[in-house]
Protein backbone atom coordinates (compact mmCIF):
# COMPACT_ATOMS: atom_id res chain seq x y z
CA UNK A 1 0.00 0.00 0.00
CA UNK A 2 0.91 3.48 -1.19
CA UNK A 3 1.38 5.66 2.22
CA UNK A 4 1.26 8.62 0.75
CA UNK A 5 -2.00 8.10 -1.82
CA UNK A 6 -4.92 6.03 -2.69
CA UNK A 7 -5.08 4.85 -6.23
CA UNK A 8 -8.24 6.66 -6.63
CA UNK A 9 -6.47 9.58 -4.84
CA UNK A 10 -3.30 9.64 -7.41
CA UNK A 11 -5.73 9.61 -10.53
CA UNK A 12 -7.58 12.29 -9.07
CA UNK A 13 -4.24 14.28 -8.12
CA UNK A 14 -3.05 13.68 -12.02
CA UNK A 15 -6.74 14.74 -13.81
CA UNK A 16 -6.49 18.17 -11.53
CA UNK A 17 -2.51 18.02 -12.39
CA UNK A 18 -3.24 18.25 -16.38
CA UNK A 19 -6.44 19.93 -16.02
CA UNK A 20 -4.52 23.22 -14.81
CA UNK A 21 -1.56 22.43 -17.39
CA UNK A 22 -4.02 22.85 -20.09
CA UNK A 23 -5.28 26.02 -18.13
CA UNK A 24 -1.64 28.01 -17.82
CA UNK A 25 -1.36 26.79 -21.77
CA UNK A 26 -4.67 27.22 -23.33
CA UNK A 27 -3.89 31.38 -23.19
CA UNK A 28 -0.86 30.67 -25.09
CA UNK A 29 -2.07 28.14 -27.25
CA UNK A 30 -4.96 30.84 -28.10
CA UNK A 31 -2.14 33.36 -29.04
CA UNK A 32 -0.58 30.90 -31.58
CA UNK A 33 -3.75 29.94 -33.11
CA UNK A 34 -4.85 34.15 -33.43
CA UNK A 35 -1.59 34.80 -35.03
CA UNK A 36 -2.45 32.68 -38.04
CA UNK A 37 -6.06 34.13 -38.39
CA UNK A 38 -6.78 36.23 -40.98
CA UNK A 39 -8.49 39.05 -39.49
CA UNK A 40 -7.51 42.26 -37.66
CA UNK A 41 -9.23 41.70 -34.20
CA UNK A 42 -9.03 38.77 -32.84
CA UNK A 43 -12.68 37.41 -32.54
CA UNK A 44 -14.67 34.26 -33.34
CA UNK A 45 -15.09 32.58 -35.51
CA UNK A 46 -11.79 32.28 -37.38
CA UNK A 47 -11.79 33.27 -40.91
CA UNK A 48 -8.93 32.31 -42.67
CA UNK A 49 -4.96 31.03 -42.50
CA UNK A 50 -2.36 33.85 -43.21
CA UNK A 51 1.17 34.96 -42.33
CA UNK A 52 0.60 38.49 -43.20
CA UNK A 53 1.20 39.39 -39.23
CA UNK A 54 4.51 37.53 -38.97
CA UNK A 55 5.38 39.81 -42.07
CA UNK A 56 3.98 42.60 -41.17
CA UNK A 57 5.86 42.86 -37.64
CA UNK A 58 9.00 41.72 -39.55
CA UNK A 59 8.73 45.14 -41.65
CA UNK A 60 8.15 47.40 -38.17
CA UNK A 61 11.17 48.98 -37.73
CA UNK A 62 10.46 50.70 -34.41
CA UNK A 63 9.40 46.77 -33.18
CA UNK A 64 12.67 45.53 -34.80
CA UNK A 65 14.62 48.13 -32.82
CA UNK A 66 12.53 47.87 -29.70
CA UNK A 67 13.84 43.57 -29.45
CA UNK A 68 17.48 45.31 -30.62
CA UNK A 69 17.77 47.44 -27.22
CA UNK A 70 16.02 44.86 -25.50
CA UNK A 71 18.78 42.07 -26.33
CA UNK A 72 22.05 44.60 -25.78
CA UNK A 73 20.15 45.58 -22.49
CA UNK A 74 20.17 41.88 -21.59
CA UNK A 75 23.24 41.11 -22.78
CA UNK A 76 25.27 43.38 -21.09
CA UNK A 77 22.97 43.14 -17.68
CA UNK A 78 23.32 39.59 -17.66
CA UNK A 79 27.10 39.14 -17.82
CA UNK A 80 27.26 41.87 -15.38
CA UNK A 81 24.71 40.15 -12.83
CA UNK A 82 26.81 36.92 -13.58
CA UNK A 83 30.49 38.02 -12.48
CA UNK A 84 29.11 40.01 -9.54
CA UNK A 85 27.28 37.10 -8.74
CA UNK A 86 30.29 34.77 -9.21
CA UNK A 87 32.20 36.75 -6.52
CA UNK A 88 29.56 36.98 -4.22
CA UNK A 89 28.73 33.08 -4.56
CA UNK A 90 32.50 32.20 -3.63
CA UNK A 91 32.73 34.43 -0.88
CA UNK A 92 29.43 32.86 0.36
CA UNK A 93 30.71 29.16 0.09
CA UNK A 94 34.51 29.43 0.52
CA UNK A 95 35.24 32.59 3.04
CA UNK A 96 34.76 33.19 6.43
CA UNK A 97 33.76 36.46 7.62
CA UNK A 98 31.86 38.37 9.77
CA UNK A 99 28.75 39.30 9.19
CA UNK A 100 27.99 36.31 6.74
CA UNK A 101 24.22 36.27 7.63
CA UNK A 102 24.04 40.24 6.90
CA UNK A 103 26.02 40.27 3.78
CA UNK A 104 23.59 37.21 2.45
CA UNK A 105 20.44 38.94 3.46
CA UNK A 106 21.75 42.03 1.58
CA UNK A 107 22.63 40.08 -1.91
CA UNK A 108 19.25 38.01 -1.42
CA UNK A 109 17.15 41.56 -0.87
CA UNK A 110 16.09 42.31 -4.18
CA UNK A 111 14.31 39.40 -4.79
CA UNK A 112 11.96 40.84 -2.30
CA UNK A 113 11.54 44.52 -3.44
CA UNK A 114 8.74 45.83 -5.05
CA UNK A 115 9.72 45.96 -8.64
CA UNK A 116 7.75 49.17 -8.86
CA UNK A 117 9.36 51.00 -5.23
CA UNK A 118 12.77 49.78 -6.80
CA UNK A 119 12.32 51.52 -10.17
CA UNK A 120 11.29 54.61 -8.18
CA UNK A 121 14.05 54.82 -6.13
CA UNK A 122 16.43 54.51 -9.43
CA UNK A 123 14.56 57.29 -10.88
CA UNK A 124 15.14 59.40 -8.11
CA UNK A 125 18.80 58.57 -7.98
CA UNK A 126 19.34 59.21 -11.33
CA UNK A 127 17.51 62.30 -11.06
CA UNK A 128 19.38 63.42 -7.55
CA UNK A 129 22.67 62.82 -9.64
CA UNK A 130 21.74 64.48 -12.90
CA UNK A 131 22.54 61.53 -14.64
CA UNK A 132 20.57 61.31 -17.73
CA UNK A 133 18.13 58.37 -18.76
CA UNK A 134 19.95 56.47 -21.05
CA UNK A 135 19.92 52.37 -22.22
CA UNK A 136 22.52 51.91 -19.35
CA UNK A 137 20.49 52.80 -16.64
CA UNK A 138 18.17 49.92 -17.19
CA UNK A 139 21.29 48.27 -17.41
CA UNK A 140 22.59 49.19 -13.96
CA UNK A 141 18.60 48.37 -12.53
CA UNK A 142 18.81 45.00 -14.10
CA UNK A 143 22.22 44.20 -12.72
CA UNK A 144 20.71 44.68 -9.25
CA UNK A 145 17.41 42.43 -9.87
CA UNK A 146 19.29 39.93 -11.83
CA UNK A 147 21.77 39.22 -9.31
CA UNK A 148 20.15 37.38 -6.74
CA UNK A 149 19.13 34.77 -9.03
CA UNK A 150 22.25 33.86 -10.03
CA UNK A 151 23.30 33.79 -6.80
CA UNK A 152 20.35 31.53 -5.96
CA UNK A 153 21.76 29.59 -8.66
CA UNK A 154 25.74 29.55 -8.71
CA UNK A 155 25.84 28.95 -4.58
CA UNK A 156 24.08 25.15 -4.98
CA UNK A 157 26.73 24.37 -7.69
CA UNK A 158 29.62 25.76 -5.80
CA UNK A 159 28.79 23.82 -2.58
CA UNK A 160 28.51 20.36 -4.37
CA UNK A 161 32.33 20.68 -5.58
CA UNK A 162 34.72 18.90 -3.60
CA UNK A 163 36.67 21.53 -2.34
CA UNK A 164 39.71 18.98 -2.09
CA UNK A 165 40.42 19.85 -5.73
CA UNK A 166 40.76 23.59 -5.62
CA UNK A 167 43.32 22.80 -2.50
CA UNK A 168 45.06 20.96 -3.77
CA UNK A 169 45.77 23.40 -7.05
CA UNK A 170 46.45 26.24 -4.30
CA UNK A 171 48.47 23.61 -2.49
CA UNK A 172 50.57 23.11 -6.01
CA UNK A 173 51.38 26.56 -6.05
CA UNK A 174 48.33 28.23 -8.26
CA UNK A 175 47.05 31.49 -7.13
CA UNK A 176 43.63 31.74 -5.69
CA UNK A 177 42.59 33.53 -9.00
CA UNK A 178 44.48 30.66 -11.13
CA UNK A 179 42.99 27.69 -9.16
CA UNK A 180 40.04 29.41 -10.16
CA UNK A 181 40.14 30.05 -13.75
CA UNK A 182 41.87 26.24 -14.01
CA UNK A 183 39.65 23.70 -11.45
CA UNK A 184 36.26 26.37 -10.20
CA UNK A 185 35.41 28.11 -13.38
CA UNK A 186 34.79 24.33 -15.66
CA UNK A 187 33.26 22.66 -12.36
CA UNK A 188 30.61 25.73 -12.52
CA UNK A 189 30.31 26.22 -16.17
CA UNK A 190 26.95 24.63 -16.36
CA UNK A 191 25.37 26.49 -13.49
CA UNK A 192 27.31 29.60 -15.11
CA UNK A 193 25.28 29.32 -18.15
CA UNK A 194 22.02 29.06 -16.85
CA UNK A 195 22.55 31.95 -14.35
CA UNK A 196 23.26 34.18 -17.53
CA UNK A 197 20.08 32.35 -19.69
CA UNK A 198 18.01 33.27 -16.24
CA UNK A 199 19.59 36.92 -15.82
CA UNK A 200 19.24 37.22 -19.77
CA UNK A 201 15.40 36.89 -19.28
CA UNK A 202 14.96 38.35 -16.66
CA UNK A 203 16.40 41.31 -18.18
CA UNK A 204 14.55 41.05 -21.60
CA UNK A 205 11.10 40.69 -20.08
CA UNK A 206 11.51 43.08 -17.61
CA UNK A 207 8.76 46.41 -17.79
CA UNK A 208 8.51 47.40 -14.17
CA UNK A 209 12.00 48.88 -13.26
CA UNK A 210 13.08 50.00 -16.94
CA UNK A 211 9.60 52.18 -17.48
CA UNK A 212 11.07 53.96 -14.74
CA UNK A 213 14.93 54.47 -15.91
CA UNK A 214 14.12 54.29 -19.73
CA UNK A 215 15.46 57.09 -21.87
CA UNK A 216 14.60 57.52 -25.58
CA UNK A 217 15.42 54.14 -26.73
CA UNK A 218 12.41 51.73 -25.86
CA UNK A 219 12.99 48.64 -24.40
CA UNK A 220 11.22 45.27 -25.87
CA UNK A 221 8.19 45.02 -23.21
CA UNK A 222 8.00 48.87 -22.72
CA UNK A 223 7.24 48.06 -26.60
CA UNK A 224 4.76 45.98 -25.98
CA UNK A 225 2.96 47.76 -23.17
CA UNK A 226 1.92 51.18 -25.21
CA UNK A 227 1.11 48.55 -28.40
CA UNK A 228 -1.55 46.72 -25.98
CA UNK A 229 -3.31 49.68 -25.43
CA UNK A 230 -3.79 50.38 -29.65
CA UNK A 231 -6.32 47.47 -30.78
CA UNK A 232 -5.22 48.11 -34.49
CA UNK A 233 -1.54 46.99 -33.62
CA UNK A 234 -3.13 43.96 -31.95
CA UNK A 235 -2.32 41.17 -34.34
CA UNK A 236 0.88 41.85 -35.11
CA UNK A 237 1.78 42.54 -31.15
CA UNK A 238 0.27 38.63 -30.79
CA UNK A 239 2.63 37.92 -33.57
CA UNK A 240 5.49 39.08 -31.78
CA UNK A 241 3.88 37.69 -28.66
CA UNK A 242 3.92 34.05 -30.37
CA UNK A 243 7.62 34.02 -31.49
CA UNK A 244 9.18 35.63 -28.46
CA UNK A 245 7.20 32.88 -26.20
CA UNK A 246 8.21 30.29 -28.27
CA UNK A 247 11.81 30.45 -28.55
CA UNK A 248 12.23 31.84 -24.61
CA UNK A 249 9.81 28.25 -23.94
CA UNK A 250 12.52 26.27 -25.90
CA UNK A 251 15.54 27.97 -24.28
CA UNK A 252 14.09 27.64 -21.28
CA UNK A 253 13.71 23.90 -21.70
CA UNK A 254 16.98 23.75 -23.33
CA UNK A 255 19.26 24.93 -21.13
CA UNK A 256 17.54 23.04 -17.99
CA UNK A 257 17.87 19.70 -19.75
CA UNK A 258 21.51 20.66 -20.85
CA UNK A 259 22.32 22.09 -16.98
CA UNK A 260 21.00 18.75 -16.00
CA UNK A 261 22.79 16.39 -18.27
CA UNK A 262 26.11 18.27 -18.00
CA UNK A 263 26.02 18.79 -14.41
CA UNK A 264 25.24 14.66 -14.87
CA UNK A 265 28.66 14.07 -16.09
CA UNK A 266 30.63 16.38 -14.43
CA UNK A 267 28.96 14.61 -11.10
CA UNK A 268 29.93 11.23 -12.84
CA UNK A 269 33.76 12.09 -12.97
CA UNK B 1 50.34 34.43 -0.99
CA UNK B 2 53.74 33.72 -0.74
CA UNK B 3 53.79 30.81 -3.15
CA UNK B 4 52.14 32.20 -5.55
CA UNK B 5 54.82 35.91 -5.07
CA UNK B 6 58.08 33.20 -5.39
CA UNK B 7 56.39 31.20 -8.41
CA UNK B 8 55.97 34.19 -10.54
CA UNK B 9 59.63 35.14 -12.63
CA UNK B 10 57.85 38.16 -14.35
CA UNK B 11 57.62 41.06 -11.57
CA UNK B 12 56.29 43.69 -13.98
CA UNK B 13 53.12 41.65 -14.40
CA UNK B 14 52.63 39.91 -10.88
CA UNK B 15 51.94 43.84 -9.65
CA UNK B 16 48.71 43.76 -12.05
CA UNK B 17 47.57 40.63 -10.77
CA UNK B 18 44.62 40.35 -8.83
CA UNK B 19 44.13 38.13 -6.65
CA UNK B 20 40.97 36.31 -5.55
CA UNK B 21 41.01 37.66 -1.48
CA UNK B 22 37.67 38.31 0.49
CA UNK B 23 37.13 41.86 0.29
CA UNK B 24 38.31 41.65 -4.37
CA UNK B 25 35.83 39.29 -4.39
CA UNK B 26 32.79 40.97 -1.67
CA UNK B 27 33.86 44.44 -3.08
CA UNK B 28 32.30 44.59 -5.91
CA UNK B 29 28.66 43.18 -5.51
CA UNK B 30 28.36 44.86 -2.37
CA UNK B 31 29.47 47.82 -3.99
CA UNK B 32 27.16 47.37 -6.49
CA UNK B 33 24.03 47.19 -4.45
CA UNK B 34 25.28 50.02 -1.61
CA UNK B 35 25.08 52.36 -4.65
CA UNK B 36 22.44 51.50 -6.97
CA UNK B 37 20.15 49.90 -4.22
CA UNK B 38 20.40 50.83 -0.63
CA UNK B 39 21.47 54.79 -1.56
CA UNK B 40 18.69 54.98 -4.15
CA UNK B 41 15.60 53.81 -1.53
CA UNK B 42 17.28 56.11 1.33
CA UNK B 43 16.80 58.81 -1.53
CA UNK B 44 13.14 57.92 -1.39
CA UNK B 45 12.98 57.94 2.26
CA UNK B 46 14.85 61.56 1.92
CA UNK B 47 12.17 62.53 -0.69
CA UNK B 48 9.23 61.63 1.94
CA UNK B 49 10.82 63.38 4.70
CA UNK B 50 11.28 66.65 1.98
CA UNK B 51 14.58 66.70 2.90
CA UNK B 52 15.22 66.72 -0.92
CA UNK B 53 11.85 67.61 -3.27
CA UNK B 54 11.12 67.80 -6.69
CA UNK B 55 10.41 71.64 -6.86
CA UNK B 56 13.42 74.14 -6.87
CA UNK B 57 13.70 76.32 -3.43
CA UNK B 58 14.41 75.59 -0.08
CA UNK B 59 12.87 72.84 2.00
CA UNK B 60 13.65 71.25 4.89
CA UNK B 61 12.65 68.06 6.90
CA UNK B 62 9.13 67.89 7.90
CA UNK B 63 6.74 64.93 8.85
CA UNK B 64 3.55 66.66 6.72
CA UNK B 65 3.51 64.07 4.06
CA UNK B 66 3.73 61.11 6.39
CA UNK B 67 0.96 62.59 8.45
CA UNK B 68 -1.27 63.34 5.61
CA UNK B 69 -1.11 60.25 4.35
CA UNK B 70 -1.69 58.15 7.63
CA UNK B 71 -5.01 60.64 7.75
CA UNK B 72 -5.97 59.93 4.58
CA UNK B 73 -9.02 57.93 3.96
CA UNK B 74 -8.14 57.29 0.21
CA UNK B 75 -4.68 56.20 0.15
CA UNK B 76 -5.31 53.67 3.22
CA UNK B 77 -8.34 52.24 1.82
CA UNK B 78 -6.51 51.59 -1.44
CA UNK B 79 -4.03 49.44 0.46
CA UNK B 80 -6.48 47.44 2.21
CA UNK B 81 -8.02 47.04 -1.19
CA UNK B 82 -4.84 45.96 -2.73
CA UNK B 83 -4.04 44.10 0.65
CA UNK B 84 -7.21 42.09 0.56
CA UNK B 85 -6.82 41.30 -3.10
CA UNK B 86 -3.56 40.08 -3.24
CA UNK B 87 -4.77 38.42 0.16
CA UNK B 88 -7.47 36.26 -1.93
CA UNK B 89 -5.21 35.79 -4.68
CA UNK B 90 -2.28 34.42 -2.99
CA UNK B 91 -4.57 32.04 -0.70
CA UNK B 92 -6.33 30.61 -3.65
CA UNK B 93 -3.52 29.70 -5.70
CA UNK B 94 -1.72 28.44 -2.83
CA UNK B 95 -4.49 26.11 -2.07
CA UNK B 96 -4.41 25.32 -5.48
CA UNK B 97 -0.63 24.66 -6.19
CA UNK B 98 -0.45 22.57 -2.93
CA UNK B 99 -2.52 19.31 -4.54
CA UNK B 100 0.15 19.78 -7.78
CA UNK B 101 3.27 19.50 -5.63
CA UNK B 102 2.26 16.90 -3.66
CA UNK B 103 1.49 15.10 -6.92
CA UNK B 104 4.68 15.36 -8.25
CA UNK B 105 6.89 14.86 -5.09
CA UNK B 106 4.79 12.18 -3.29
CA UNK B 107 2.75 10.28 -6.28
CA UNK B 108 5.68 8.14 -7.55
CA UNK B 109 6.12 9.25 -10.74
CA UNK B 110 9.03 8.53 -12.82
CA UNK B 111 8.61 11.47 -14.86
CA UNK B 112 8.56 14.59 -11.74
CA UNK B 113 10.81 16.54 -13.20
CA UNK B 114 9.78 16.87 -16.07
CA UNK B 115 5.80 17.30 -15.12
CA UNK B 116 7.54 20.18 -12.77
CA UNK B 117 8.95 21.85 -15.50
CA UNK B 118 5.90 21.61 -17.62
CA UNK B 119 4.68 23.43 -14.67
CA UNK B 120 6.97 26.24 -14.38
CA UNK B 121 7.89 26.46 -18.05
CA UNK B 122 4.52 29.27 -18.49
CA UNK B 123 6.29 31.41 -15.68
CA UNK B 124 9.37 31.74 -17.27
CA UNK B 125 7.71 33.18 -20.87
CA UNK B 126 7.00 36.83 -20.64
CA UNK B 127 5.01 38.59 -18.10
CA UNK B 128 3.87 41.12 -20.22
CA UNK B 129 2.07 38.64 -23.23
CA UNK B 130 0.44 36.70 -20.57
CA UNK B 131 -1.17 39.60 -19.83
CA UNK B 132 -2.38 40.60 -23.04
CA UNK B 133 -3.31 36.89 -23.73
CA UNK B 134 -6.16 37.38 -21.24
CA UNK B 135 -6.78 40.77 -22.80
CA UNK B 136 -7.43 39.15 -26.06
CA UNK B 137 -9.24 36.12 -24.38
CA UNK B 138 -11.54 38.16 -21.79
CA UNK B 139 -12.40 41.62 -24.16
CA UNK B 140 -16.29 42.96 -25.32
CA UNK B 141 -15.18 41.46 -28.33
CA UNK B 142 -12.29 39.01 -27.00
CA UNK B 143 -12.36 35.12 -27.23
CA UNK B 144 -15.02 34.04 -25.01
CA UNK B 145 -17.56 36.58 -26.09
CA UNK B 146 -16.90 36.42 -29.06
CA UNK B 147 -17.48 32.87 -29.10
CA UNK B 148 -20.32 32.65 -27.04
CA UNK B 149 -21.87 35.24 -30.13
CA UNK B 150 -21.27 32.81 -32.44
CA UNK B 151 -22.52 29.85 -31.02
CA UNK B 152 -25.73 31.92 -30.41
CA UNK B 153 -25.41 31.44 -26.43
CA UNK B 154 -25.49 35.02 -26.13
CA UNK B 155 -26.66 38.03 -28.32
CA UNK B 156 -23.71 40.01 -29.76
CA UNK B 157 -25.18 43.33 -27.99
CA UNK B 158 -24.75 42.05 -24.63
CA UNK B 159 -21.40 40.77 -24.39
CA UNK B 160 -20.21 40.02 -20.68
CA UNK B 161 -18.84 43.06 -20.02
CA UNK B 162 -17.62 42.34 -16.46
CA UNK B 163 -14.64 39.93 -17.64
CA UNK B 164 -12.32 42.62 -18.89
CA UNK B 165 -11.09 45.95 -17.20
CA UNK B 166 -12.66 44.68 -13.28
CA UNK B 167 -11.25 43.47 -9.64
CA UNK B 168 -12.08 39.91 -11.20
CA UNK B 169 -9.85 40.56 -14.34
CA UNK B 170 -6.61 41.40 -12.49
CA UNK B 171 -7.28 39.09 -9.69
CA UNK B 172 -7.92 36.18 -12.45
CA UNK B 173 -4.61 36.98 -14.27
CA UNK B 174 -2.70 37.45 -11.00
CA UNK B 175 -3.60 33.81 -10.21
CA UNK B 176 -2.66 32.32 -13.72
CA UNK B 177 0.58 33.98 -13.83
CA UNK B 178 2.20 33.29 -10.43
CA UNK B 179 0.29 29.60 -10.01
CA UNK B 180 2.96 28.08 -11.65
CA UNK B 181 5.40 29.74 -8.91
CA UNK B 182 4.27 28.89 -6.13
CA UNK B 183 4.06 25.01 -6.77
CA UNK B 184 7.74 25.02 -6.53
CA UNK B 185 8.72 25.99 -2.56
CA UNK B 186 5.87 23.58 -1.91
CA UNK B 187 6.94 20.55 -3.91
CA UNK B 188 10.59 21.13 -2.65
CA UNK B 189 9.62 21.05 0.96
CA UNK B 190 7.38 17.82 -0.02
CA UNK B 191 10.16 16.54 -1.42
CA UNK B 192 12.45 16.31 1.20
CA UNK B 193 10.11 14.82 3.29
CA UNK B 194 11.02 11.47 4.75
CA UNK B 195 8.57 8.89 3.94
CA UNK B 196 9.35 6.49 6.55
CA UNK B 197 7.66 9.12 8.65
CA UNK B 198 4.83 8.43 6.29
CA UNK B 199 5.24 4.57 7.08
CA UNK B 200 5.52 4.95 10.60
CA UNK B 201 1.97 6.69 10.79
CA UNK B 202 0.68 3.99 8.43
CA UNK B 203 1.97 1.60 10.63
CA UNK B 204 1.16 3.04 14.06
CA UNK B 205 -2.50 2.90 12.38
CA UNK B 206 -3.06 6.12 10.91
CA UNK B 207 -4.80 6.89 8.07
CA UNK B 208 -3.81 8.28 5.07
CA UNK B 209 -5.71 11.52 5.92
CA UNK B 210 -4.86 11.23 9.48
CA UNK B 211 -0.98 10.54 8.54
CA UNK B 212 -1.17 13.96 5.71
CA UNK B 213 -2.98 15.57 8.80
CA UNK B 214 -0.43 14.62 11.70
CA UNK B 215 2.99 14.36 9.56
CA UNK B 216 2.53 15.47 5.58
CA UNK B 217 0.86 18.96 6.27
CA UNK B 218 2.91 20.37 9.47
CA UNK B 219 6.28 19.07 7.93
CA UNK B 220 5.39 21.03 4.15
CA UNK B 221 4.26 24.07 6.00
CA UNK B 222 7.89 26.38 5.35
CA UNK B 223 7.15 25.51 1.67
CA UNK B 224 3.58 26.73 2.16
CA UNK B 225 4.44 29.56 4.17
CA UNK B 226 7.51 30.60 1.48
CA UNK B 227 5.11 30.09 -1.46
CA UNK B 228 2.53 32.08 0.00
CA UNK B 229 5.31 35.15 0.45
CA UNK B 230 6.42 34.86 -3.14
CA UNK B 231 2.96 35.44 -4.44
CA UNK B 232 1.68 38.32 -2.09
CA UNK B 233 4.80 40.44 -1.91
CA UNK B 234 4.83 40.68 -5.67
CA UNK B 235 0.89 41.21 -6.08
CA UNK B 236 0.63 43.90 -3.31
CA UNK B 237 3.02 46.10 -5.47
CA UNK B 238 1.64 45.01 -8.49
CA UNK B 239 0.40 47.73 -11.12
CA UNK B 240 1.19 46.49 -14.64
CA UNK B 241 -1.94 43.77 -14.77
CA UNK B 242 -4.24 46.02 -13.07
CA UNK B 243 -3.11 49.33 -15.64
CA UNK B 244 -3.76 47.25 -18.72
CA UNK B 245 -6.76 44.84 -17.52
CA UNK B 246 -8.17 46.57 -13.83
CA UNK B 247 -10.00 49.56 -15.44
CA UNK B 248 -10.86 51.46 -12.48
CA UNK B 249 -12.39 49.00 -10.12
CA UNK B 250 -9.22 47.39 -10.67
CA UNK B 251 -6.97 50.13 -9.65
CA UNK B 252 -4.35 49.34 -7.03
CA UNK B 253 -2.24 50.99 -4.41
CA UNK B 254 0.67 50.32 -7.37
CA UNK B 255 -1.11 52.56 -9.54
CA UNK B 256 -1.46 55.28 -7.54
CA UNK B 257 1.77 55.34 -6.48
CA UNK B 258 3.20 55.45 -10.44
CA UNK B 259 0.28 57.82 -10.90
CA UNK B 260 2.04 60.39 -8.48
CA UNK B 261 5.29 59.85 -10.07
CA UNK B 262 3.78 60.24 -13.52
CA UNK B 263 3.83 63.35 -16.17
CA UNK B 264 -0.05 64.46 -15.02
CA UNK B 265 0.21 65.85 -12.03
CA UNK B 266 3.83 64.19 -9.91
CA UNK B 267 3.60 64.45 -6.40
CA UNK B 268 6.83 62.90 -5.20
CA UNK B 269 6.79 63.40 -1.73
CA UNK B 270 3.35 61.91 -1.62
CA UNK B 271 4.26 58.95 -3.63
CA UNK B 272 7.96 58.80 -1.81
CA UNK B 273 5.93 58.07 1.07
CA UNK B 274 3.62 56.11 -0.52
CA UNK B 275 6.25 53.75 -1.93
CA UNK B 276 8.29 53.31 1.90
CA UNK B 277 5.12 52.90 3.53
CA UNK B 278 5.30 49.41 0.74
CA UNK B 279 8.71 48.60 1.81
CA UNK B 280 7.94 48.93 5.00
CA UNK B 281 5.16 46.71 5.07
CA UNK B 282 7.26 43.96 2.41
CA UNK B 283 9.93 44.23 5.39
CA UNK B 284 8.22 43.18 8.03
CA UNK B 285 6.34 40.21 6.36
CA UNK B 286 9.25 39.03 4.95
CA UNK B 287 11.28 39.24 8.62
CA UNK B 288 8.35 37.77 10.28
CA UNK B 289 8.13 35.27 7.67
CA UNK B 290 12.15 34.44 8.09
CA UNK B 291 11.58 33.05 11.41
CA UNK B 292 8.70 30.58 10.16
CA UNK B 293 10.64 29.54 7.32
CA UNK B 294 13.00 27.69 10.18
CA UNK B 295 11.98 23.96 9.04
CA UNK B 296 13.14 23.09 12.79
CA UNK B 297 10.62 25.02 14.48
CA UNK B 298 7.87 23.37 12.88
CA UNK B 299 9.08 20.40 12.63
CA UNK B 300 9.55 20.70 17.04
CA UNK B 301 5.70 22.01 17.50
Amino acid sequence: MDVALSRTGAWILRSFFFLVVLFLYAPIVILLIFSFNDSAVPTFPLSGFTFHWYREFLGNAELRSALETSAIIAALSSVGAVVLGILASIALTRRRFRGKAAVSALLLSPLVIPYLVFGISLLLLFHQLGVPRSLLTVVIGHIVISLPYTILVLVPRLDQIDVSLEEAAFDLGASRLRTFRSITLPLILPAVVSALLIAFTTSFDEYAVASFVVGSRVTFPIYLYAAVRFPDQLPQVIAVAVVVLVVSLTVVIAAEVGRRVAERRLGAQ
Amino acid sequence: MAIAARASPASRRRRLRVDLTTPTLLGPPLGWLVVFFLLPITIVAAYSFNVYSFEPGPHGFTLTAWHDFLHSSIYLSLFWKSVKMSLIVSAIIVVLAYPLAYYLALSGTKRKYVLLLLLIAPFLTSYLLRVLAWKVILGNQGVINTFLFWTGIRSPDHPISQLLYSRFAVMLVLGYIWLPFVALPIFVSLESLDRRLLEAASDLGASRLQAFRKVTLPLSLPGVFAAFLFVFIPTLGEFVTPSLVGGTTGYMYGNQIVDLFGTGFPDWETGSVLAIFLLGVVAVLTLVFARFLQPRQVAAD
